[in-house]
């Protein structure tokens, strides 16, 4: 079971981030887009803590945080969002579907860490 | 950083006579000369992508048609580069050879170097860019190769105008730029192995150990390039890109050639990456290419506090 979903369609974000997460002491999976993010969560009843990109290919991440309060019905998990973004109407559409914090990258673990530690407590 | 763009011309002009003119010409108006050899032309072309234009002589050849000659060369090689004539009494282009004619785009005499100024503003310099995009482009780039390659020494050119389609290196990237005073594309370019050659050794993270890692890095870099853009420039205020025209754009790997359907001068930054231990470097252009909408005039920033996106990083609670 893993705490933490890291979803964004770049590899070097991915790795980065699960990287710098792991050392940190915290469990991670990983998913590629929205879609992919959807179907990770579903299947991982552990995870306290989505963090995930905007932009990205089949469905943007948005949508996904979305779905994951509305379709999915999951009004627990801790949803970050980690992008290039940094539109005011962006995280208004965020915060509506119960995101909790905004990060535009690039990404500084040492910055965040203790946050994520405490969201996945 | 030198606000004011530059551009690489080649000056195919061997008449000592006016050597020292050409060069206070171009020291003056913005132009960085690069005198060619006779009968290099085409190799130095082959090694210069980033040009803006070529200055050229009459008498250049042997003869009127060796000139010519040479001249349709270059223009068939690169047919998107001005060529000025320089010719000894008439500031047009009548009276020479039709082939001369055809390659080169306008003339100018040396007795008057104010009509240079001219051609020079039509054809190399056609766009404006606004200091504060110059400043601001560079700024991001700077932040975003810093965080991406964190023990290699990052610099960068004076920005420059390219008339230039040629294709640098094997990886390029491309991203839309869609706001109400601009709609083109940022293109980012590089070579793989020079690259590789520096990532390998654990400059940049883990993933770019092959090439599909080293394309995903250019994606990453290109993506955190045009966010920043975006936010800075474009904020909420972009246009929705459903109802806009279109061009196509064209690709030809074997010329390594890519053209965004306009005459219109590309904005060029150079980067150069190098490790200090080793001294491998690697060279990366970001290009700007505002193919279907160039309106300077309403150019606005948005962010004008840079410490904004030097805060990037940080859990912003919503």
């Amino acid at each position: 079971m893993a705490q933490v979903l890291i979803v964004d369609d770049s590899s070097t974000v991915r790795d980065e981030v699960s990287t710098c997460l792991k050392n940190g002491g915290l469990t991670v999976v990983t998913a590629v887009d929205g879609k992919d993010g959807l179907v990770k969560l579903k299947a991982d009843p552990g995870i306290k803590l989505v963090v995930c990109d905007v932009n990205m290919p089949n469905m943007d991440g948005l949508t996904m945080v979305e779905k994951i309060r509305g379709e999915l019905g999951n009004k627990s998990v801790n949803l970050i969002m980690l992008t290039t973004e940094s539109s005011p109407n962006m995280k208004e559409r965020g915060k509506a579907a119960g995101v909790k914090g905004w990060i535009v990258k690039p990404f500084k673990g040492s910055a965040v860490m203790e946050t994520f530690k405490k969201l996945v407590a | 950083m030198n606000d004011t763009p530059v551009s690489k011309i080649l000056v195919l002009d061997n008449n000592p006579l006016h050597a020292s003119l050409i060069k206070q010409f171009c020291d003056d108006h913005r132009l960085v000369a690069h005198k060619v050899r006779k009968g290099s032309e085409m190799s130095v072309l082959r090694t210069n992508i980033d040009l803006g234009g070529v200055l050229f002589s009459e008498d250049y050849g042997d003869s009127p048609e060796d000139t010519a000659r040479i001249a349709l060369e270059i223009h068939g090689a690169r047919p998107e580069l001005p060529i000025i004539i320089r010719r000894e009494t008439q500031e047009t282009l009548s009276g020479l050879p039709e082939g001369t004619q055809r390659a080169c785009c306008a003339a100018y005499v040396a007795t008057d170097m104010g009509a240079l100024s001219k051609v020079i503003e039509e054809y190399i310099f056609c766009l404006m860019y606004p200091n504060a995009l110059l400043r601001g482009v560079a700024e991001i780039a700077q932040v975003v190769l810093d965080a991406q390659f964190k023990n290699l020494v990052i610099t960068m050119d004076t920005p420059y105008i390219v008339h230039d389609r040629m294709i640098f290196g094997e990886l390029f990237s491309l991203i839309p730029l869609e706001s109400a005073w601009c709609r083109g594309y940022m293109m980012l370019q590089c070579e793989e192995d020079a690259l590789l050659e520096l990532v390998d050794r654990g400059d940049a993270p883990d993933s770019a150990e092959n090439f599909r890692g080293v394309n995903d890095l250019l994606s990453e870099i290109t993506n955190l390039m045009w966010g920043a853009f975006k936010n800075r420039y474009i904020g909420d205020h972009g246009i929705s890109s459903g109802a806009q025209a279109q061009i196509p754009l064209i690709v030809n790997h074997k010329h390594k050639y890519i053209s965004f359907g306009t005459v219109n001068p590309q904005l060029c930054f150079r980067f150069t990456l190098k490790d200090p231990m080793t001294g491998h470097s690697s060279t990366l252009y970001a290009r700007f290419i505002f193919n279907l909408n160039w309106s300077p005039e309403d150019f606005k920033e948005i962010t004008h506090d840079v410490a904004e996106f030097f805060d990037a990083g940080e859990l912003e609670l919503l």
